[in-house]
């Protein structure tokens, strides 16, 4: 039985709940930059003195990066903690997407879709890198995905931004800057690799 | 594989081991709820305690990603008449076997949980140990006798750190004695700027982080075992808004004069009937707590009774007379339980946007 072509397909849907209103919106939202070029580089060469610090020098850590910006800050804090310390530290990444796939969830969760970490991390220190912390479940399912590649010594979280509301019982170990936020602002870190400028920007509707 | 839960009275029981096959001595404590295993097992508060659930099927959901109260489970055992083989649930990321098992924490099924309960009734809560089948019991039951209850068990569960984590509202000093993940969540979603500190931190030292309210956690044991930390509410009582929360509630009373004593068997479980004096109506609360503050020692301290449990008369909140301060025995942010004594929260929230209107700073 057949009840011919449907009037809306699904990937018609977005076109046909599209709201130019709301859209509009979007280019009115108020930016203000909290972070620049030069604090950013301080931040990270605060962390990497703390990373240093805290694991006794860098023999046994290696830096995680997530997504896209999380990888560039890995590499930046390893290049920063190479100048200081002098030794190489090793650098990985892993790549987390966030799905809707079951109507059931209010909430995105993330998903591991791959991982690139060129040492075995048996008995290491690994530091995950981030740019933003939030809810914490991007971070959560990176610990998950380190626990299942092998069984790491310990974890330790790094960000960029702490912008708050935490839904999971996770906390970061080296914080860049903690910003105090609303649900409705937006943290938007920007960096030269992908952005073209270092930058931390909060975006407010006005 | 067989297991005796002996207890320090000369009783034992007989049932089957799961979780961890390792031996464990603790306080045998109950509780009631007949759901919420996953937030009772991971409360700080029950640290060190061997915990019976007395509802008779309990592992049902297995245990997911998001009910976690902190980390890892905190008991030191567990006492079920019955864990569930194929639990099931949408959410289920593992059995609660497989889980205990995980983080090494022994569990006995098969015992007669009412019984059990029956004889915590009757003698108070009791020094137990979990151990092999083939053990012998008198012996065992003698070694407790000999065991005493630790009271350290505030330095295990507090943060070793403070951490924050920011919010747009005002800033709250969460004075972590083993907090539940609830009252941060509590406070998180309603925009608090929280700073989480432990539990040695000194009234000095909170001032410094320019609270705006400060609330004092659940922690297990005795408020009696931590005088720093009553010396620390004694100094901020009055310089800032505060609640209590359980402990936290205990030290309050403890700080503004009156006097806590130990339970016979404390109130563990989701469904304890509280009255609020105030206007006359009933919650039902979310409880886990084995001291509570003593009625008579009130007397000639600025402190008023604002919640009594209706089970046994117990005082179940506390308000001060002259300052911004109040607290409550029960858990308000429930999980495991009802949320009937959420607003609390709000009512702290108020109070603490009221002193920073009015700006005063009553030393």
């Amino acid at each position: 039985m057949s009840f011919g072509k449907p009037t809306v397909s699904c990937s018609d849907r977005q076109d046909f709940f599209y709201d130019p209103m709301r859209t509009a919106g979007d280019f009115s939202l108020e930016e203000k930059v909290i972070m620049d070029e030069k604090a950013m580089m301080r931040a990270l060469t605060r962390l990497a003195h703390e990373v240093i610090e805290r694991n006794e020098g860098v023999a046994s850590v290696v830096l995680v990066g997530i997504k896209t910006r999380g990888i560039y800050l890995a590499e930046r804090l390893a290049k920063r903690i190479t100048e200081i310390e002098d030794s190489q530290v090793q650098v990985g990444e892993l790549d987390i997407t966030l799905y809707r796939d079951d109507l059931k969830k209010k909430s995105r969760e993330p998903r591991i879709i791959g991982s690139e970490i060129p040492v075995p991390i048996e008995g290491k220190t690994v530091i995950l890198v981030d740019d933003v912390l939030y809810t914490g479940r991007t971070a959560r399912a990176a610990m998950d995905a380190l626990m299942d590649i092998g069984r790491p010594q310990r974890i330790q979280l790094a960000v960029l931004i702490d912008r708050g509301h935490r839904e999971l019982p996770i906390r970061p170990d080296y914080i860049g800057k903690n910003v105090p936020t609303s649900r409705e602002e937006i943290i938007a870190v920007q960096l030269k690799e992908v952005d073209k400028a270092d930058r931390v920007v909060i975006r407010t509707k006005s | 594989m067989k297991k005796l839960l002996v207890l320090e009275n000369g009783e034992f029981f007989t049932g089957e081991g799961f979780g961890s096959n390792k031996e464990t001595n603790g306080e045998v404590v109950f509780n009631t709820g007949m759901t919420g295993y996953q937030e009772v097992l991971t409360d700080p508060s029950y640290y060190g305690q061997i915990v019976t659930l007395t509802y008779p099927l309990i592992g049902n959901y297995g245990i997911n990603r998001s009910d976690n109260e902190s980390s890892r489970p905190e008991i030191s055992g567990l006492i079920v008449k019955e864990v569930s083989k194929s639990p099931s649930h949408w959410q289920k990321d593992k059995t609660l076997s497989e889980w205990l098992a995980e983080y090494d924490v022994p569990a006995i099924e098969g015992i007669d949980t009412r019984r059990l309960t029956k004889i915590i009734r009757e003698y108070g809560t009791l020094r137990g140990r979990i151990v092999q089948g083939d053990a012998d019991p008198a012996q065992v039951a003698a070694k407790l006798r000999k065991w005493s209850l630790p009271v350290d068990q505030i330095s295990h569960v507090s943060t070793q750190s403070v951490y924050v984590t920011p919010g747009g509202g005002p800033r709250i000093v969460l004075v972590d004695f083993g907090a539940k993940q609830g009252i941060l969540r509590e406070c998180i979603k309603r925009g608090c700027d929280v700073v989480i500190v432990p539990y040695r931190t000194s009234a000095a030292d909170i001032m410094k982080l320019h609270p705006d309210g400060v609330l004092l956690s659940n922690g297990p044991g005795d408020p009696k075992s931590v005088p720093d930390a009553v010396q620390m509410v004694r100094e901020i009582l009055g310089k800032v808004p505060l609640l209590g929360i359980c402990l936290g509630h205990q030290l309050f009373a403890l700080a503004a004069g009156a006097n806590t004593v130990k339970m016979r068997f404390g109130h563990r479980g989701v469904n304890h009937p509280v009255k609020e004096l105030d206007t006359g109506k009933f919650m039902i609360t979310s409880q886990n707590h084995g001291y509570t503050v003593e009625k008579e020692s009130l007397e000639g301290t600025d402190l008023e009774v604002t919640h009594l449990a209706i089970n046994d008369g117990t005082i179940e909140g506390l308000r001060h007379k002259r300052y911004p301060a109040f607290s409550v025995q029960f858990h308000p942010e429930a999980s495991p339980g009802p949320d009937d004594s959420q607003p609390l929260f709000d009512r702290f929230l108020a109070m603490v946007n009221q002193e920073k209107k009015e700006g005063v700073r009553l030393a």
